[in-house]
């Protein structure tokens, strides 16, 4: 597999809104191969390979503890803060294996951004922590802050909501406000993909949906990866879906087809709610 | 009570909800008594130290030195010694213990290192405050041929620093490991995580840790009676001995005159009232930071 990673081109637009993602097939942002992952002795993930398509939603659906969220926290080396945790196989993004020790992990985080389950504003205003990311990777000038703080915000639909307090503490903001500033703190770094945990499980169903239609705009920007235990949250933004169980990969395929025509008796016996 | 009756159910006896009740009755009731037996300990410290020490109170008592018995003088030169060496401790003694404590959050945690240190800390916590006075005497006294405010200001230190060190390392610990991760998510290295997001998040407890010290540190006579002494004179020379207001009343309290035992009175009121209101300060802006 040797895929070029084209050159974003702005204005681009995205032909398959509607049609399954099969149509259209995006070149690959990022590919997991033959990855295994321990916590200390067990073994939490076994030989996954897993494409993730370039400004495309891959969901990724299965059973608590089946490694859909360890996978996650391989594809930005969170689990490097972890003695004990490891990963053997590749992680390709951007010609690169990310699991090399010689990756400079700060980098890679500014281009693979993370958004978790609960919402994490940091104890300061609206404003520093949008900017609070920026400055990590970039010397800006006042008035350009001023502009990527706006920018940021505006694209997550929470200006007009925080524009006339944005030195007012973050963590006064409700749970959908926080979450939402979460993902305008991420996409004001600038990456390329965006790594979603369970990012609505914690909302209620109105900040829920406005997440979701959040993530269809971003996807014409960003290489998404949301993991959720909600299959009709799956169904509704993912264009394509893996299923994991046991630490195992049992089935990646377009959404379409994932939910109508699964190929293995135990994606069927999840996604119809048998076990899970 | 009627109410619980009507809605009693046949397998459950009366006798027990009764002793549930009488049980319950009696651990309220003892902890209210704990509460007023503090509460009556307090007030009646606060009472006496008032109707003793409030006489004593005036300009003089602000402006003038310490003076011989009999003649007119004050406690000016014991206060600015005390905010002086108290001061100085806590410049010297909170970023110690702040970065101790970083590093036993967020660095050493488990570590054989760490738990050394944790332990030698919380035995500094304990420990009797002469002892660190004799100790600062040798390191700092005997060398130098003389008692100094700078070597009290030492002493008070070490024993302020542990306060700050426990106070932090359990502040940090307090942190969701989310809100770390959500930082390193964004690319950002360990020590901007540590100081700009944790400590921050915490700041207003790692703030009642050094209030909670200074309170501790400016009211210990001990440590300073055998570093700065105490002086009669006014002086700010850190080199030379100087005067405190625990020690001021340690002499005064002492003392056979009338005039001086007074002094002892309004001068141990001045200390009380100088912890009270930075405990109420405490209280007060820690619930601000909370809400």
């Amino acid at each position: 597999m040797s895929i070029e990673v084209p050159v974003k081109t702005a204005g681009m637009t995205q032909p398959d809104t509607a049609a399954p993602a099969k149509e259209a097939p995006h070149p690959v942002a990022m590919q997991v191969k033959g990855l295994n992952f321990y916590y200390g002795t067990s073994h939490a993930l076994h030989d996954i390979s897993l494409d993730f398509p370039e400004r495309s939603v891959t969901g990724m659906i299965g059973p608590s503890g089946c490694g859909k969220s360890t996978l996650l926290r391989v594809l930005n080396r969170m689990y490097d803060l972890y003695p004990g945790q490891r990963a053997t196989g590749e992680v390709i993004f951007d010609k690169q294996n990310i699991l090399n020790s010689g990756v400079d992990l700060n980098v890679l985080r500014s281009r693979i951004g993370m958004v978790f389950q609960k919402p994490t504003p940091f104890p300061m205003s609206i404003y520093d922590n949008i900017a609070f990311g920026i400055r990590l990777h970039e010397r800006v000038s006042r008035s350009e802050m001023d502009g990527r703080v706006e920018d940021a915000l505006r694209r997550v639909a929470l200006w007009p909501e925080v524009q006339d307090r944005l030195s007012a503490s973050a963590t006064a903001l409700s749970g959908g406000q926080q979450q939402r500033l979460c993902i305008a703190r991420t996409i004001a770094v600038r990456p390329e993909v965006i790594l979603l945990d369970e990012p609505t499980s914690a909302l209620d169903p109105v900040s829920t949906a406005r997440i979701e239609e959040l993530l269809d705009e971003l996807k014409t920007e960003f290489t998404i990866a949301i993991v959720t235990h909600n299959m009709q949250q799956a169904a509704r933004c993912a264009d394509q879906v893996a299923f994991f169980y046991m630490g195992r990969l049992i089935e990646v395929d377009s959404t379409a087809r994932m939910f109508t025509t699964p190929r293995e008796q135990q994606t069927q016996d999840y996604i119809t709610g048998r076990f899970g | 009570m009627k109410a619980n009756n009507t809605l009693m159910r046949a397998d459950r006896s009366a006798s027990l909800l009764w002793r549930r009740h009488i049980c319950d009755k009696l651990a309220t009731g003892l902890s209210w008594l704990g509460m007023l037996i503090v509460v009556f300990m307090l007030g009646s410290i606060l009472w006496t130290l008032f109707k003793n020490g409030l006489a004593g109170m005036s300009v003089h008592l602000f402006t003038m030195s310490m003076a011989a018995p009999g003649q007119p003088g004050g406690l000016a030169n014991a206060i600015v010694g005390s905010l002086i060496q108290t001061g100085l401790a806590i410049l010297i003694g909170a970023p110690a213990g702040l970065m101790t404590g970083i590093y036993l959050a967020e660095y050493g945690t488990t570590s054989r290192m760490a738990r050394i240190v944790r332990f030698v800390s919380d035995m500094l916590l304990s420990a009797p405050s002469i002892l660190i006075g004799l100790f600062i005497y040798m390191m700092l006294v005997v060398p130098f041929g003389h008692f100094s405010g700078l070597s009290g200001a030492v002493a008070l230190a070490i024993l302020a620093m542990p306060i700050v060190v426990r106070t932090t390392e359990d502040m940090l610990r307090l942190v969701p490991v989310a809100m770390r991760e959500a930082g390193i998510a964004l690319g950002a290295p360990k020590w901007r995580v540590i100081l700009f997001i944790c400590v921050r998040a915490v700041r207003a407890g790692i703030m009642t840790g050094v209030l909670l010290a200074v309170a501790r540190v400016a009211g210990e006579t001990a440590p300073l009676l055998f570093t700065s002494l105490g002086n009669s004179e006014w002086s700010l020379d850190l080199g030379r001995p100087m005067a405190s207001l625990p020690v001021a009343i340690y002499q005064y309290a002492g003392s056979a005159y009338q005039d001086w035992m007074q002094q002892a009175w309004t001068g141990a009121l001045l200390v009380t009232l100088g912890v009270l209101i930075i405990n109420i300060v405490v209280r007060v802006g820690t619930r601000g930071g909370r809400s």
